[in-house]
C-alpha cells in the first residue's frame, strides 16, 4: 500500500502547486489596473509563480511545489492620462506589466496541469480497483 | 480439493503479510498466536479504521478551515482503497472456511 499513497501524495503536490499558481494568476489579473497613488511610483509588478521538485527524504519521493512567486522585471506600460494622480509632468502613468492574454495562457496551462494530476489519481485508482478485482473473481 | 487447498494457501499468505504489514505490532511475541483468522480481522479492522479516522478528522478540519479540499480528497480516497481491500481479503477468507465447512467427510 505504500506505492499507492506516495502516487496520491505525489499527484496531490502537484493538484496544490497548480492551485497556488491559480491564486498568483487571480492576483495579476486582478491588479491589472492597478497603479501608484503618487506620480512616480511603481504600478502593480506582475509575479511569476516558481516551481520547485521537492525531495521527501522519509519516503523518497520528489514532490513538486510552489516556493514562492518572483516579481516579473519587464518594463511597465505608459498611458497618457493627464488627470490621472500618478501622472508625471509629462501626464503619463506608469500601468502593470501584466499582459491579460499571457495570463490567460498561464490560466489555461495551470487547469490542463491541474486536470493531468486528477487523472493520474483517477487511473491509479482505477489500477487499484482492477488488481482487487483478481479478489474478488 | 485442489481449490480448497489454494484457498487455504492464500488465506495463510494473507494472514502472513497482515502481520507483517502491521506497525508497531507485538510480532514476536504473539507470533504464532496472531496467524489466526481473528487475530488477522482484528489487525486489518484496527489498521483500517486508523485510516477511516483519518479520513474523518481531515473532513473535520477542512469543515473548520484548517485543511485544503485536496487533502480531505487524498486522505478519504486513501481510506477507501483500504476498506475496499479488507473488504475483498475478508470476503475471500470466508469464502474459503465455507469452502472447508462444505468438506464432505
Amino acid at each position: 500500500m505504500a506505492g499507492h499513497n506516495d502516487t496520491m501524495q505525489i499527484s496531490a503536490a502537484g493538484l496544490r502547486a497548480q492551485a497556488a499558481r491559480m491564486r498568483i494568476i487571480s492576483e495579476n489579473i486582478a491588479n491589472a489596473d492597478s497603479t501608484a497613488r503618487t506620480p512616480g511610483g511603481d504600478p502593480y509588478r506582475r509575479q511569476i509563480p516558481v516551481f520547485e521538485a521537492e525531495l521527501d527524504r522519509v519516503t523518497g519521493v520528489n514532490t513538486v511545489r510552489m516556493t514562492d512567486a518572483v516579481p516579473d522585471m519587464s518594463s511597465f506600460k505608459m498611458e497618457y492620462n493627464p488627470g490621472h494622480p500618478a501622472a508625471d509632468e509629462q501626464g503619463y502613468v506608469r500601468t502593470t506589466n501584466v499582459q491579460s492574454l499571457v495570463e490567460m495562457m498561464d490560466m489555461r496551462e495551470a487547469m490542463r496541469t491541474y486536470e493531468a494530476n486528477l487523472n493520474m489519481i483517477e487511473n491509479h485508482r482505477r489500477m487499484m480497483d482492477r488488481t482487487l478485482d483478481l479478489l474478488r473473481r | 480439493m485442489a481449490a480448497d487447498l489454494s484457498a487455504l494457501q492464500a488465506y495463510q499468505a494473507a494472514a502472513r503479510a497482515a502481520q507483517q504489514v502491521t506497525p508497531g505490532g507485538d510480532t514476536a511475541a504473539a507470533g504464532s498466536a496472531n496467524v489466526d483468522f481473528g487475530g488477522l480481522v482484528t489487525d486489518a479492522v484496527a489498521s483500517t479504521q486508523e485510516t477511516l479516522a483519518g479520513a474523518e478528522a481531515m473532513t473535520q478540519a477542512s469543515l473548520t478551515g484548517q485543511a485544503d479540499l485536496i487533502d480531505v480528497a487524498t486522505a478519504v480516497s486513501a481510506a477507501e482503497i483500504t476498506l475496499e481491500t479488507v473488504v475483498a481479503v475478508r470476503d475471500e477468507v470466508v469464502k474459503a472456511y465455507q469452502e472447508i465447512l462444505r468438506m464432505p467427510i
